[in-house]
């Protein structure tokens, strides 16, 4: 067996996942996620699990060992931010060819990295397998330790070809190379006993750092975020940490775990999204400190902190509150989003037609329901068509989603905001919530959904349109299945 | 040295060398006796002030970068849409220097047009001498089938008589008997262009159908299903043009463009010099009095024109500048009504796809600040279609716009949340504009290429839509009516506001954080 097999099968058996743990082994054997059915619309693979779970590590190069498809289509995708470095949004490739295929392709990334070295001088190159490589037999291991001693930079090979799973896997096995490779491999300059990690969030749109200042008030430090606006070095001393929290379940559940074993760091999971988890979590950080051996004073602090600020958002939701009460919403997304979204929306007074559990843990499916009450509506698969379906027959006012599923929102003529990792508004925190609910009624206000819901004044009244049409068809028996739109949200 | 004969620099360069700024500086330092810079920047900053802008509204002789130009550009605009025409305008020949670059410089294309040349001696004794040559030059030079003649400032003063004038020279036999040459008063003192475009035109139906200036019998209605279609003064006259026949031709319409500019402006390189190019033949502009209705772009454009054609039968519909959907909409079912034609499918669909681009871009413009100028119609339909898109215009002014203007703009400003903090400024100018930009802090400003100033002074990014647009190239070529037009308004409008927000997160290491591929 091969190491990556290993290292696959080691993913697959997550003592911290309660899910895994309910399968027998021969199940368990299989891995986590669903066939992909073939003919259908496929979510990303591990390769693009592994890169955007990673990218966000700014001073890294981050080099494709692949044909150019792979950096091609994921060049800088994801609107993860930066305070310093920008080298993370250079797209580095080995753009693999005819000749690399039938001679293999070791030296030709060995040379590559020794140019990225020379012109960048970065602090570590992540090396990235691809399908291809894979296939042929390049041993990019291999290749990264004879990289790192040759030219006393650390190379970490991040095995990750496509053909072995879906997107999430990706993740974990990105996780798996940090583990493996980086994490341990530098000491901190100094720490403190309010050190923590943030594992799985990826300040996409800068979220991090809506949640930072209030963690820099209470004298928290985040000693290393993994990976959002991350530096190589602040992920390799992430061992010293002494209490973890875990943003995104099921992205990084591996890492926290295993550091918790290895580092003795304890974590908890939690969520900036929504007032009352953000609150629920830098309680529970203080808590997880306090334990480590932080000053009790730290959790009068936080409360006191969250009093405040828990106040100041409140008085901002409340302008809102009036035009949102009421407004129905469709939450396409997944893992952690699935509920955490759901607290924060119903703050603001809107009621949830249905949620995504997709990618959710049980522990995210049992919140589901905690907030939701037992009847909560949730829907494993749901296809576009399904979707036009709910959001057509006014099951739903607005949806939630990432970017992909937007058209079939907008088809529907209904309003349709980006939740997912592409958007530009920033929703975590405190100020985040104001902000997503401040989107979410002008989204809803906008214009243009009289406009799309409004056929063209020339049109009969009382004709079909081909609106009715398609849902008519969709009452039809199903003889044949339509499209399935699965793993198509990041994790 | 500033210049090296092996490598001659151009302005963008050569100023910038030291030989050059020592100079320039010194020459401030020991010369100029300049206000301190302190002052300077002082005034400069009190210039933004409510206070200013109050003076500034207080103005009462001086007129400071207007947005209008004069009755004769309009006249020259109208006449060059009809086949083989040439524009002939009595009076000063440096007025025709302006109309020609001006057109030229906005179409990138050559504009004929000519003038009586009119000097000292005609001020004081009357242009009929250069009536009379004129017009026989020019038919003989130019070979034109018509000669459509307007005037300048300088003929209105003296009072010259066009009609008189014509018939004396047709007498003379500068030109045959039976030769067409329309005639309108456009004096510059007068209304803007607008008024120019619809004297001329009024002037060239008048001619054709009410006898040809008592040459010839009136002619006699004989209604037919045809639709007549006028665009008003458009500096989108070539895209907008070739577009409405497309969807005219798509609705199976019968029609008349009454002034269609869009070959004369926009004629191939192909080794033929077109001096006149396509346009509404003589014929058809006769023959469109026979049309079942006429409509019009632009209201203010056509404001004697529509209802002159109203008093000899025909139904009649005016829009303003119809941009975006619901505009679109009224125009496209009025003119399905008024043909007595069903809206195809394929219209359907480009309405569709219109909508589709605007849902899909709704969360960039949205809430967004407009500040717009322009003509009356065209600051109108911009308007409009900013609200539908949910931004909020907060400034609208016209230099050429009339009470009456405001009054349906105020009525446009109150029929959504949209409009709920704008205003109208009829008869402002843009230094009027220059004070509202700094007041009422729009996120973009609308308007011509005249903007750039306002643009470079006050901050505020300049969405190029209008006329002139002379310092980038070929908008025109684009409509901006029709569903097409109104997504290409709409991509012009996007395209800056992600300019905007590239250049103001460009800077490494600072603000590129949020320099996003996707956007």
């Amino acid at each position: 067996m091969t190491t990556l097999n290993q290292t696959i099968q080691d993913v697959f058996n997550e003592p911290g996942c309660g899910k895994n743990q309910a399968k027998s082994e021969k199940e368990r054997k299989k891995g986590c996620t669903k066939q992909l059915q073939p003919g259908g619309a496929a979510g990303g693979c591990a390769f693009d699990g592994a890169k955007i779970a990673l990218q966000p590590i700014t001073d890294v190069a981050h080099l494709v060992h692949g044909p150019i498809a792979c950096e091609g289509n994921s060049w800088d995708n994801r609107g993860a931010k930066s305070s310093g470095s920008s080298l993370y949004r250079t797209g580095f490739t080995t753009d693999m060819t005819e000749n690399d295929i039938v001679f293999g392709g070791e030296k030709h990334l060995f040379k590559a990295i020794r140019e990225i070295v020379e012109k960048y001088a970065p602090p570590a190159v992540f090396v990235y397998q691809t399908c291809v490589p894979a296939m042929i037999g390049d041993d990019i291991d291999a290749v990264c330790k004879a990289a790192a001693a040759k030219f006393g930079t650390p190379c970490i090979p991040i095995q990750s070809p496509g053909f072995v799973g879906p997107k999430n896997l990706g993740n974990k096995l990105a996780g798996e190379a940090m583990l493996k490779h980086v994490i341990g491999t530098e000491e901190p300059e100094h720490t403190t006993p309010y050190d923590i990690n943030i594992i799985g969030e990826y300040n996409l749109a800068g979220e991090l750092w809506q949640v930072k200042p209030l963690l820099d008030e209470l004298g928290i430090r985040i000693l290393s975020c993994i990976s959002g606006d991350a530096k190589y070095k602040e992920v390799a001393w992430s061992h010293r940490a002494k209490a973890a929290m875990m943003v995104c379940s099921k992205a990084m559940i591996n890492v926290a775990r295993k550091m918790e074993e290895r580092y003795d760091i304890p974590f908890f999971e939690g969520s900036f999204y929504g007032i009352g988890d953000m609150s629920d979590s830098l309680r529970e950080i203080a808590r997880l400190l306090i334990e480590r051996g932080a000053d009790p004073e730290l959790m009068d602090r936080t409360q006191a902190v969250i009093a405040r600020e828990e106040a100041r958002a409140w008085a901002a939701i409340e302008p809102y509150r009036e035009r949102l009460t009421g407004k129905k919403v469709l939450l396409v997304t997944g893992g952690v989003k699935s509920w955490s979204v759901v607290a924060a929306l119903q703050e603001a007074g809107m009621e949830i037609a249905g949620t995504s559990i997709k990618k959710s843990t049980k522990e995210d499916k049992e919140k589901i329901k905690k907030l939701m009450g037992d009847d909560a509506h949730m829907f494993d698969d749901l296809t576009p068509r399904e979707m036009y379906r709910k959001l057509k027959t006014a099951e739903a006012d607005i949806m939630l989603s990432g970017g992909r599923s937007q058209f079939v929102a907008l088809k529907a003529t209904m309003p349709w905001m980006d939740i997912n990792q592409e958007r530009h508004a920033a929703f975590a925190g405190y100020h985040g919530m104001v902000e997503m609910v401040k989107e979410i009624d002008r989204t809803l206000s906008n214009p243009v959904w009289q406009e799309v819901r409004r056929p063209a004044p020339w049109e009969r009244a009382g004709a079909a349109s081909w609106m009715d049409r398609a849902i008519d068809e969709d009452s039809l028996p199903a003889t044949a299945t339509g499209p399935t739109d699965q793993g198509r949200e990041a994790a | 040295m500033p210049q090296d004969a092996n490598q001659v620099k151009d302005h963008f360069e050569l100023f910038r060398g030291e030989e050059y700024t020592d100079m320039l500086a010194k020459k401030k330092a020991e010369f100029e006796n300049p206000h301190p810079a302190e002052e300077v920047a002082k005034v400069r900053e009190w210039a933004k002030t409510e206070e200013y802008k109050d003076l500034n509204f207080s103005r009462e002789a001086l007129t400071i970068n207007p947005a209008k130009a004069c009755q004769p550009l309009g006249a020259v605009f109208a006449a060059v849409g009809f086949e083989s025409t040439l524009p002939f305008v009595h009076g000063s020949q440096g007025c025709v220097a302006y109309y020609r670059s001006h057109f030229s410089r906005h179409f990138k294309e050559p504009t004929s047009c000519v003038s009586s040349s009119m000097t000292e001696d005609a001020a004081v004794f009357g242009g009929l001498n250069n009536m009379v040559d004129g017009l026989a030059n020019a038919y003989n030079m130019y070979k034109p089938k018509m000669i459509a003649v307007s005037t300048t400032c300088m003929a209105e003063v003296i009072g010259d008589d066009l009609n008189a004038y014509i018939k004396t020279a047709k007498e003379k036999e500068s030109l045959p008997q039976e030769f067409d040459v329309p005639f309108a008063h456009t004096p510059a003192f007068v209304g803007s262009h607008i008024t120019g475009y619809d004297n001329a035109m009024k002037g060239i139906l008048e001619h054709f159908w009410d006898g040809k200036a008592n040459t010839v019998d009136k002619m006699v209605r004989e209604p037919n299903g045809k639709i007549n279609f006028l665009g008003g003064f458009d500096g989108y006259a070539v895209g907008n043009l070739r577009e409405v026949k497309r969807i005219f031709d798509m609705m199976k319409i019968e029609y008349t463009i009454l002034g269609d500019q869009s070959d004369v402006w926009d004629t191939p390189t192909d080794g033929e010099f077109r001096m006149y190019d396509g346009g509404t033949t003589l014929e058809d502009a006769a023959n469109a009095l026979h049309a079942k209705a006429t409509i019009s772009m632009q209201q203010y454009c056509t404001e004697k024109t529509l209802p002159f054609i109203a008093n000899h039968g025909q139904e009649t519909a005016a829009f303003n500048h119809p941009i975006g959907v619901e505009a679109t909409d009224s125009f496209i079912m009025e003119v399905a009504r008024l043909a007595g034609v069903e809206i195809p499918d394929e219209l359907a669909k480009e309405r569709g796809r219109l909508v589709d681009a605007i849902a899909d871009s709704n969360a960039h413009i949205h809430g967004k600040k407009f500040a717009i100028y322009g003509d009356p119609d065209l600051a109108y339909g911009l308007a409009k279609f900013v609200m539908e898109l949910g931004g909020e215009p907060v400034v609208v002014l016209a230099t050429n716009g009339g009470k009456a203007w405001a009054a349906k703009m105020q009525e446009l400003f109150d029929s959504s949340p949209f409009g709920a903090n704008c205003k109208a400024y009829p008869g402002k100018d843009l230094w009027h504009m220059r004070s509202l930009l700094f007041t009422e802090k729009p996120d973009f400003l609308i308007g011509n290429t005249y903007g750039k100033y306002l643009e470079r002074d006050t901050g505020v990014p300049l969405i190029r839509i209008g006329f002139p647009i002379f310092d980038r190239h070929h908008k025109h070529r684009y409509p901006v009516w029709g569903y097409q037009g109104g997504l290409n308004v709409l991509v012009t409008i996007l395209d800056r506001i992600f300019e905007h927000m590239d250049a103001t997160t460009n800077v490494p290491s600072k603000t590129d954080y949020s320099y996003d591929i996707i956007r």
